[in-house]
């Protein structure tokens, strides 16, 4: 039906000849065919049982025999087994190497590879970063996640360059992996735990293979466009000269795509990390885990304490990485062996001196301040602050103003016509390839029996949307129009958005209170950052000829604005909903732990009670929308890259 | 065609390289942080209450201090901990609140975990209403008269009825059914987890606004808002079999020790120590509320209740 | 006759779907551009192209964008598949050649000159230039040897170690002809090596090509889409439109005797005086003339006889070593810059063939120096069309004059 595209003949109005209209029109005659169809078989309202599917027998049975057979059937013997040996090997390796060099001499081989990477201002910080994590009391925990990440990140570059280069050099490779790869960067981190889980129980073997399969999409993507990218006419030249195709990948592809790689270990490091502190739910150990626990007893300073070296981690490996993709600064390479004999110099004195563990008088406890002021804010925020009312007060009136009625709306409109919407947006911004997808990860959820605790998330995910791209593009005006503004927001965006999620759901509750509205809130807070970038990023990046030219005509710098700078940022604004969305979908997944229910808590569900059949139907169903929200706000062409 | 014949070699190099070196067990992996530099190491599983925080704190000073062992702590979730322990990444659970298909499964038939005892605690789940509005609505202690209040207990979370607020998702919970069978006018709200809980609690304890909670005994928050329990239907034999129709009170449980059978066997003195922890309901609330609430770490508290209480550890010593 | 280094015959490139259909149908192949695009789908971008290119000629093939002179050029190293015709290289079928045979080809016997470069951003002026010899496994001493002796040849000294982000755009293109001269290659192929380079830029890397060319008298097939850079360095220039060669010849008979409206349209604003030769205006000389006066080579442009006729006053000799094959005087050089004679000489070929109505597809097929085809720019000037490269031909002279 859909794909009907004959011009319409040239009496009809105006209006229809614009392509909007077209896709319109052609999707009402559809829905008008359709609709009674469907009305008549099954009822309207919400999703028709008989259109559902139970799987809670067949995944429980699957769950059982994986539980039974796990040690003795020859799969989990010859093959999990291995894999999982393989990484408890090597993360204990990294791990006592990490302990035997010590304190002193991780943070002077740090700082010196930070030097030859990316010059003597980045050195200090990193140097200061380790000292840091020690004088936080976390040395040991960074350490464990230290030793998790370099072998996450390492198997995540492997496979992700691997399946990279064979999407970069075969075209049916590349078509067959580019939407497996874009789908995969849009879930939210949550729903990879549970199959994880199944197969190799909670343990560092599961997170971190929950970490590679998270973290190794953007290195594959990045590696393929790096490959793809390439100047052609230098593989041209290099063609002309008589290369093999290996030499002609060794010499000329790979090291032309060296800046897409370096920004594929970026940002793999950087989704590895976020990912290490979220797998502390299936056991990673290390500083999500205690920022895990500390949640548990509701003690926001130790969650910070231990949140903090985590965001000093992402702050150091995203600034040496980053400067390492930029071609770095141009040393001798004989530098190397010096700064690696210093290296090594200070960690055997280190050693010699007794001080491998990090001394525990030389620490410094944040927890306690830092409560006393969370304490603080609640309790003078909460209730009863004059004429504003208090925090609890607008958590009340957002869900009662905001939160059910769009709830209660989704549920109430018919499901077929749920799946109108869908596909009218979809459409309308992209092309009906896009659309079909989105109906029909739609109707998956249906299929699955969640309906209704899914539009429940999605109302959560609308209301937090709209909140975090009013605040961010107001915000990300702002930056865009002044540079000392942008300044100060710059670390305050860098702190909020490496801190681990997790981080943010105490006080949202100390705040909020317990329910939806805390998990919009915790949610909000997360996307904003990445929202007011892109945005100030946008509006900047706007030819400057077309602002001179506005500028010369007199325009007032609001006309400018709206009038040039708004309509030409258009496609950074869309990726910017774009990034909202998907960003503002993972936390409102983890807001299932703050008592936001639907999705999310079936996921928590499913993990606390080892009830694989309801985490793995909801899982299934986060990612059908995730996808569904995805390509619903997915102009045509990406090149979104996950926390960009 | 010579890619063709490449790949099929890699894919058999592969396949040699993995299952040539043999079976690899991985129920049998310890975690990978374990008994660095050569320490003896004992792994314990904290649930995400207090409680077991405290019970833990104890027992991992006692272990490191008075054993010289290296202790190492992991959070999991109830279910999931049994599966841990089954496979030797946790070597004990100290404290079990009874989840008869798991013990059933890894104890009686797989007999990979073995029972360490009575933790010397009994638990109780119930609901629970703040004392200071008991004292005001006294009838509101039985279950019968609930609907009357339902009012009293809305919140906008959970719309037109009241709020029953329910805790982590990975407690044992029959509260669903319970509000359905007994007919009554609440809507059971999740917190998500105990932290989200606690804090809400505390929030409403803040200004005496009235709530209805799931809540459960021994916990250090009774001291501080004190709560009272709303009677249900008395809690008989086998009331809680089919969890759809339960429609009675939750049991009394004494609090079990669970620990892995090869450490059981070969742990040696951490072992035997762990079978022969046991303590109070009022030990254990004085620990979680240095906790809680004194913000101590765990360490500094365990450490205060050792140096008070020498008898009591000493037992577990010998 | 020279030998030929490149033979092409009927060579056909088309693009889209089922491309080998067109060549082999006479009535798709003779349909104009559009209606073969709208019919199948198809753009042929080169049809039914011959030509040979002689060992030590610099062989132009010019045209605007789109005429199909780069995939031309491409197809003769098989960069681009062909679609049909055939290509030979010293007599050998590149069309049948293997993998491994192709890429003996593409590293020993013809080297390209891109017009973006493609140097490799990642390595050194040095590495760049050694490149090709990196791929055919020659060690690292020698290469970088070898390369450093080409890169004084292109005038890089001292720069070895930058890395092209590092030049100027007439120095990356240095390097790029260092790369290809470095394996030493038989021919020379350039793609608009000079286009992206601004025109003083363009006129000093000219000026290295041509005496290159002196220097090692290699052959070359050089694509270009100025029409002065073709004159100037083309001993033979090959002008294609839509695919198809519309003339063959020297600059001279181009400039002279265009094929049809569209070379006239051309090379209407050529200084005419500076390509045509003497030949063209000279007159049979008389019994007396014939033995004294001033002299010119026969190979001297029109501008420089006028320069002679200017300081004598009177007719000058044009002298074949001691044989005076004519005269040239005011009247005749006159009516060379006017444009007179190569209309006459033009009316004379539109009478003796209907060549503007047979297009291009004729000229395509007029296979000049072959001697069996019927070669429209030889019946104008009678002469073998390789005086401009031969030794008579004063390089530095013309490379001055244009």
């Amino acid at each position: 039906m859909a794909t009907i595209t004959a011009t319409p003949p040239r009496t009809l109005p105006g209006a229809l000849k614009h392509p909007a209209a077209r896709k319109l029109l052609l999707l009402a005659l559809a829905a008008a065919i359709l609709v009674p169809l469907a009305n008549a078989r099954w009822t309207s309202g919400t999703w028709p049982t008989a259109l559902t599917i139970d799987l809670t027998q067949p995944l429980t049975n699957v769950s059982d025999w994986i539980i039974d057979n796990r040690d003795s059937h020859p799969l989990f013997l010859y093959f999990f087994g291995h894999i999982s040996n393989a990484v408890v090997l090597s993360v204990r390796a990294v791990y006592l190497t990490l302990l035997t060099i010590g304190w002193t001499g991780v943070t002077a081989l740090g700082a010196l590879v930070a030097w030859r990477v990316a010059g003597v201002k980045l050195a200090l910080g990193t140097a200061a970063a380790f000292l840091a994590c020690g004088l936080l009391g976390m040395w040991v925990p960074t350490m464990q996640t230290l030793a998790l990440m370099v072998v996450a990140v390492l198997a995540s570059v492997v496979v992700g360059a691997l399946l990279g280069l064979a999407a970069g050099l075969s075209d049916r490779m590349d078509r067959a992996l580019r939407p497996v790869l874009d789908t995969m960067q849009v879930l939210p981190a949550f729903a990879y735990l549970l199959p994880v889980v199944l197969v190799f129980g909670i343990g560092v073997p599961a997170a971190v293979l929950a970490t590679v399969v998270y973290a190794a999409p953007p290195m594959a993507r990045l590696t393929a466009l790096g490959l793809r990218g390439a100047d052609k006419g230098v593989l041209e030249a290099v063609e002309s000269l008589g290369a093999t195709a290996r030499q002609r990948l060794l010499t000329a592809r790979v090291p032309l795509a060296r800046k897409e790689l370096l920004l594929g270990l970026n940002q793999t490091i950087m989704m590895a990390l976020s990912m290490a502190v979220i797998a502390s739910v299936i056991g990673a150990g290390g500083l999500g885990d205690r920022v895990y626990q500390a949640l548990a007893s509701v003690d926001v300073g130790a969650a910070l304490a231990a949140g903090i070296p985590i965001v000093l981690l992402a702050v150091v490996l995203d600034r040496v990485t980053a400067a390492a993709g930029n071609g770095g600064t141009e040393h001798p390479r004989a530098g190397w062996p010096y700064a690696l004999a210093a290296a090594l110099a200070v960690a055997v004195a280190g050693r010699l001196l007794g001080r491998t563990d990090w001394p525990g008088s030389w620490t410094l406890n944040i927890a306690e301040p830092v409560n006393r002021a969370v304490d603080w804010m609640t309790a003078h925020l909460y209730s009863g602050v004059p004429v504003v009312g208090g925090t609890a007060d607008w958590a009340g009136h957002f869900t009662t103003w905001v939160l059910d009625p769009v709830r209660d709306g989704l549920q109430w409109l018919p499901w077929w016509s749920v799946l109108l919407v869908v596909a009218a947006l979809a459409w309308l911004i992209g092309t009906w390839r896009t659309a079909l997808t989105a109906v029909l990860a739609m109707a998956a959820i249906g299929v699955l029996g969640v309906w209704e605790p899914a539009l429940d998330t999605l109302s959560q995910v609308l209301a937090a949307v709209a909140v975090t791209l009013v605040l961010g593009f107001a915000t990300g005006i702002a930056a865009a129009r002044s540079d000392r503004f942008e300044r100060l927001l710059r670390p305050v965006l860098d702190v909020f958005q490496t801190m681990p999620q997790f981080v943010y759901l105490i006080p949202v509750v100390a705040l909020f209170g317990v329910g939806r509205a805390p998990a919009v809130a915790a949610a909000v807070v997360y996307a904003l950052p990445a929202v007011v970038r892109i945005t100030a990023q946008g509006l900047r990046q706007v030819d400057p000829a077309a602002m001179e030219s506005a500028r010369s005509l007199g325009a007032t710098s609001g006309q400018q604005l709206r009038q040039v700078q708004l309509p030409l940022a258009r496609p950074a604004l869309l990726l910017a909903l774009n990034q909202g969305v998907v960003l503002v979908l993972a936390v409102v997944i983890i807001g299932g732990l703050v008592g936001a229910g639907a999705l999310g808590y079936d996921v928590v569900f499913g993990l606390a009670q080892g009830d694989l059949a309801t985490g793995l139907v909801a899982g299934a169903a986060i990612v059908c929308l995730g996808l569904m929200l995805d390509r619903v706000t997915q102009p045509t062409g990406r090149r979104a890259k996950k926390g960009a | 065609m010579r890619r063709k014949r490449m790949m099929t070699a890699g894919a058999l190099a592969l396949l040699v390289l993995t299952t040539g070196c043999g079976a690899a067990d991985m129920t049998q992996q310890a975690s990978p942080f374990a008994n660095a530099q050569g320490a003896k190491t004992v792994t314990l599983s904290v649930q995400s209450w207090v409680g077991a925080q405290a019970n833990v704190a104890v027992a991992q000073y006692l272990l490191e201090h008075e054993l010289g062992y290296r202790v190492d702590t992991v959070q999991v979730d109830e279910v999931p901990a049994w599966d841990a322990l089954s496979q030797g990444r946790v070597d004990a659970i100290l404290e079990d609140w009874g989840h008869p298909e798991q013990e059933q499964r890894y104890v009686d038939d797989k007999k990979t975990i073995t029972r360490g005892g009575d933790l010397g605690v009994t638990g109780h789940i119930g609901w629970y209403v703040p004392t200071y509005f008991a004292e005001q609505h006294p009838d509101v202690t039985n279950w019968k008269n609930l609907n009357k209040y339902a009012d009293r207990f809305r919140t906008p979370e959970s719309g037109g009825k009241g709020q029953l607020m329910d805790g982590s998702p990975s407690y044992v919970t029959n509260d669903k059914a319970l509000v359905k069978n007994l007919k009554l006018d609440y809507q059971v709200v999740f917190a998500g987890s105990e932290a989200a809980q606690i804090t809400q609690i505390k929030q409403f304890a803040k200004e005496k606004k009235p709530f209805l909670t799931y809540w459960y005994s021994p916990q250090w928050l009774f001291k501080k808002v004190p709560m009272t329990e709303v009677k249900l239907p008395a809690y008989q034999e086998g009331c809680d079999a089919d969890p759809a129709k339960v429609a009675c009170a939750y049991p009394h449980t004494p609090l079990q020790k669970y620990l892995n059978t090869d450490f059981a066997e070969q742990g040696g003195k951490a072992a035997a120590f762990l079978r022969k922890f046991q303590w109070t309901t009022e030990d254990q609330n004085e620990v979680s509320l240095m906790i809680a609430e004194q913000k101590l770490s765990p360490e500094e508290a365990a450490k205060k209740w050792v140096d008070s209480h020498r008898t009591t550890w000493k037992a577990w010593l010998s | 006759m020279s030998t030929s280094v490149f033979s092409v015959d009927g060579l056909w490139k088309v693009f889209g779907p089922k491309a080998d259909r067109v060549p082999a149908d006479p009535e798709l192949a003779a349909l104009p551009a559009a209606d073969l695009r709208t019919r199948t789908g198809c753009t042929a971008a080169v049809r039914d192209v011959s030509f040979d290119v002689r060992k030590g000629e610099v062989f132009v093939v010019m045209g605007l964008s789109g005429s199909g002179k780069s995939t031309l050029v491409r197809c003769l190293t098989r960069l681009i598949e062909p679609t049909a015709g055939t290509i030979a290289i010293d007599g050998e079928d590149v069309r049948a050649m293997d993998k491994a045979r192709l890429r003996e080809l593409r590293r020993h016997r013809a080297a390209m000159v891109f017009q973006h470069f493609g140097l490799l951003p990642h390595r050194t002026v040095l590495d760049n230039v050694a490149y090709g010899l990196e791929i055919q496994g020659v060690g690292r001493a020698e290469r970088r040897a070898k390369a450093a002796e080409v890169v004084a040849k292109v005038g890089l000294e001292g720069m070895e170690q930058r890395r092209p982000g590092q030049l100027s755009g007439g120095q990356q293109q240095r390097v790029g002809l260092a790369r290809a001269l470095a394996v030493d290659p038989e021919v020379l192929l350039f793609d608009e090596p000079f286009s992206a380079l601004d025109p003083l830029i363009r006129r000093e890397m000219q000026e290295e090509v041509v005496r290159l060319h002196r220097e090692e008298g290699r052959t070359m097939v050089f694509i270009t889409h100025d029409l002065s850079e073709a004159l100037k360095l083309g001993d033979r220039i090959a002008l294609m439109r839509d695919g198809r060669i519309v003339q063959l010849g020297t600059p001279e008979e181009i400039v002279g005797s265009p094929a049809d409206d569209y070379v006239r349209e051309f090379v209407r604003d050529v200084p005419r005086e500076q390509v045509m030769t003497v030949r063209t205006a000279m007159r049979p000389a008389s019994a007396d003339e014939a033995d004294s006066g001033p002299a010119v080579v026969p190979g001297a442009t029109v501008s420089e006889a006028i320069e002679a006729v200017a300081r004598t006053g009177g007719p000058v000799r044009v002298m074949d070593g001691s044989r005076c094959v004519g005269i040239v005087d005011h009247t005749g050089l006159l009516d060379v810059v006017a444009g007179v004679a190569a209309e006459a000489d033009m009316a004379a070929v539109a009478a003796g063939s209907d060549a503007a109505a047979a297009g291009s597809r004729a000229a395509g097929a007029a296979r000049v120096g072959d001697g069996g085809a019927p070669a429209r720019a030889r019946s104008s000037v009678g002469e073998a069309p390789r005086q401009r490269g031969g030794a008579v031909q004063p390089a530095g002279t013309n490379a001055e004059t244009v």
